[in-house]
């Protein structure tokens, strides 16, 4: 029944000659891959990527190739297949469709038990966790806890079943871009969604899905663009860490057997209420370790100084005023901007050196002047409009939404708080009082 | 679920104290054995003998199903199936580090204490799950004055957890015909509610020993709970819990009987006794002397209104007197009477 998914066909295969070699050298898959390879043979793989691009789709069959992994069952978006040359590419990478337009119960209900199915089945499987692509361009924090039940559901199935490698391992992904085609369209929806009356959505037309795909490849390659992929730390269906035996992990040295807290009553048995509060730690932890696991670029970095520098200079807008202000007023002079990008550097920096997140090797270096070149370079790279620009002496941007949207990808943190903020739990999709991601 | 599941149970609860000590009794009825830790030998050789415990509620006859125990070892014994923490906010995390290891996995967790920890400012369940391989966590909280229960009068308490199975096993371990067991999912508003009702407690008995009467105490009832409702919503609780036996309950019980202890502080405390001098000679936790301080820092940073809790605080850390106190109070600026 799964041997189309299993015989699926390595993407070298359908990817132009020479192009797999190339897109080699461009993305750098770093994280846990030693640890997921080990666990792929130990147990049975969910693998839950961040969405940001259509991109992701296409990209996520390459990466687990280069991971020697096999094939993985995933959902993607019905739009990857209306082209047929997509359409073919994605059914060889074991793609199945997902029509997220579709909401009547019996349609979910399917796409679950699919799921469910495919995992007891011991078949390594991907999906998207927060639905769709992330309108805002921040970290997910809001998942679709739907879905990731069935992780719960297939574990308890093999353990009822006395399976020998009963383990589901949810392993996080984190992918990061230097530019995302559909950002413009993205972003638009966002501010429509959030500002309600306040916000106008310019006329767009619908993406050109191939046209940009190919246009997105080109500029990969014939620039020096990359791609970071973080695989997380693997966590069992609760969200506890597993380590490299795929044992759960407790407090204080213990260790968890998944049978225990499937047990209720001395019985293990599905509990339907307490299965919910369990999925719904995991869909917790599993952003929490998003935001943990995110590696930001030149790009972003760059992007979020001069937003913020531009904020300092209007502290009193929100941010649909923000968002409007006229070319003459989105200027920040040169040296209040790198002064502005060093103080988010040792910010950032200090972060990464807690663990709650990770830099890139052009920001390990940790020169202002190289990595605020590189990132301008790459914010340039794919929009028409220059989403950051010096000139005579200033640094200013053509696109506010745009600028937006790439600064966005470091919040969730409380980065992006005007004032000093004090050591709060977490900000994940949390805005402060003038309506800006912090 | 087996029909005797809970009935041929091993329970756990760790504290001899006088709340420690009611608990054990009411699973005695229902569970198939408890076992009690205590760190006092003395207490654990007298339980285990004269059937009461010597240092609270002597007049309590304990059933023969408790067993008192003082080492760490011999608490997992019985493979227990609910552990009760009954221990001072202090206690809590080092107790569940040094037993995390011989937790199973199944066993279902509860707490009986009415405080946060210090500086993190975390709620007790949070600190349980912190430490421990569990998860299925819940508290026990509402108007529970330990006297009252050990002399068997009706009452009823909360337990709160987001995991039914929890609230289930509260249930079953703890109802008997004069205790009656309510059912709550919001776990941050009960452990808060059970928390800050302490720090009115104090101010309670500060007015009770100035002499001012019930107009005095009704005014201080409400308002104090408008001081709990806001709070809590600020740390993500519901406001109706507030409204509860963990919480509006709580409050009335604690303010008015001089059982409870930080009623019995504030009471000295306007007789002109210094703090310490009321602490030592108490000789039981009042864990509303910390909560008082802990959440007036953390109310002052967030923005959050409350007068009375820093009114409790100025005159605890003897800044301002009772009457400066009352003035303060009194003199405030017009406002609605509700919560915002």
């Amino acid at each position: 029944m799964f041997s189309w998914l299993l015989n699926a066909a390595s993407v070298k295969r359908i990817l132009p000659w020479g192009m797999s070699e190339s897109l080699q050298t461009r993305l750098r898959v770093v994280g846990h891959v030693d640890q997921l390879q080990n666990l792929s043979k130990k147990g049975t793989i969910l693998l839950v990527p961040t969405h940001l691009s259509n991109i992701d789709s296409l990209l996520i069959g390459y990466v687990i190739h280069t991971m020697m992994l096999p094939p993985f069952a995933y959902g993607a978006g019905l739009n990857l297949f209306t082209n047929p040359i997509l359409s073919y590419c994605m059914s060889r990478l074991g793609a199945y469709t997902v029509d997220r337009q579709k909401n009547s119960p019996l349609y979910k209900t399917a796409l679950k038990n699919y799921s469910t199915t495919m995992l007891k089945h011991g078949i390594h499987s991907i999906f998207f966790p927060a639905g769709g692509r992330v309108r805002s361009g921040a970290i997910e924090s809001h998942l679709k806890l739907g879905l990731l039940g069935t992780a719960l559901e297939a574990q308890l199935e093999r353990l009822q079943e006395g399976h020998p490698n009963p383990n589901i391992y949810v392993v996080p992904m984190v992918m990061n871009y230097h530019f995302v085609f559909e950002a413009s369209s993205l972003i638009e929806d966002y501010l429509a969604a959030s500002g309600k009356h306040r916000y106008m959505p310019a006329d767009q037309a619908e993406d050109l899905f191939l046209a940009n795909m190919i246009k997105f490849f080109w500029k990969l390659f014939s620039t020096h663009s990359e791609l970071w992929v973080r695989v997380g730390q693997p966590m069992d269906v609760f969200g506890n860490f597993v380590d490299e035996e795929g044992r759960s992990l407790g407090p204080n040295g213990s260790t968890i057997d998944p049978k225990s807290w499937l047990t209720s009553n001395g019985e293990l048995k599905a509990v339907p209420q307490r299965d919910r509060e369990y999925t719904k730690m995991l869909g917790e932890k599993i952003s929490q370790r998003y935001h943990a696991e995110n590696v930001v670029l030149s790009s972003h970095l760059v992007a979020f100084s001069f937003f913020q520098a531009l904020r300092r200079q209007y502290p009193t807008l929100d941010l649909f005023r923000f968002l409007r202000l006229s070319h003459s007023q989105r200027v920040v002079q040169n040296d209040c901007f790198y002064a502005e990008a060093e103080r988010c550097f040792e910010v950032i920096k200090k972060a990464a050196d807690q663990g709650k997140i990770h830099l890139s090797e052009t920001l390990r270096c940790g020169d202002v002047k190289i990595w605020v070149e590189d990132g301008v370079r790459q914010l340039g790279l794919f929009h028409d409009a220059k989403v950051v620009k010096f000139s005579d002496g200033v640094i200013t941007t053509e696109d506010m939404n745009l600028l937006y949207y790439y600064r966005n990808r470091l919040t969730g943190y409380g980065f992006g708080k005007l004032g000093e903020s004090s050591q709060k739990h977490n900000f994940f999709g949390e805005t402060d009082e003038k309506g800006f991601l912090v | 679920m087996k029909k005797d599941f809970w009935s041929e149970s091993n329970v756990v609860v760790l504290g001899g104290g006088s709340f420690g000590t009611v608990l054990a009794s009411l699973a005695a009825r229902n569970a198939g054995s408890v076992t009690m830790y205590m760190r006092n030998e003395e207490q654990a050789r007298a339980i285990n003998s004269t059937r009461t415990n010597p240092n609270y509620s002597k007049d309590v006859v304990l059933s023969e199903k408790i067993r008192a125990i003082t080492t760490f070892e011999k608490v997992f014994e019985l493979k227990p199936k609910l552990v009760i923490f009954a221990l001072p906010s202090t206690a809590t995390r080092d107790v569940a580090k040094t037993i995390a290891r011989h937790f199973k996995g199944d066993e279902i967790v509860l707490h009986a204490t009415k405080g946060i920890e210090e500086h993190s400012l975390k709620r007790i369940s949070m600190v349980l799950a912190e430490e421990l391989p569990v998860v299925r966590i819940g508290a026990i909280s509402g108007p529970n004055l330990a006297g009252e229960l050990a002399r068997n009068e009706p009452a009823a308490t909360v337990v709160a957890s987001p995991f039914d199975d929890v609230i289930h096993a509260g249930e079953k371990v703890l109802t008997t015909d004069r205790f009656r067991v309510y059912t709550a999912h919001d776990l941050v508003g009960v452990e808060w509610g059970g928390t800050l009702k302490n720090i009115f407690a104090i101010a309670s008995g500060i007015l009770e020993s100035s002499g001012f009467g019930w107009n005095t105490r009704s005014l201080l009832l409400s308002r104090g709970l408008a001081e709990m409702v806001r709070f809590g919503l600020a740390m993500g609780a519901q406001s109706e819990t507030f409204l509860g036996l963990s919480g509006m309950g709580d409050l009335i019980a604690t303010c008015s009987s001089n059982q409870s202890r930080n009623y019995r502080v504030g009471f000295q405390l306007a007789k002109g006794m210094p703090l310490d001098v009321i602490l030592s000679s108490l000789g039981q936790v009042a864990e509303g002397v910390r909560t008082t301080r802990i959440v007036y820092e953390f109310a002052q940073e967030r923005g959050v209104e409350m007068p009375i809790t820093e009114t409790v605080y100025r005159i605890l850390k003897g800044e301002w007197s009772v009457e400066q106190g009352v003035r303060h109070l009194m003199t405030r600026p017009q406002v609605q009477d509700d919560w915002a």
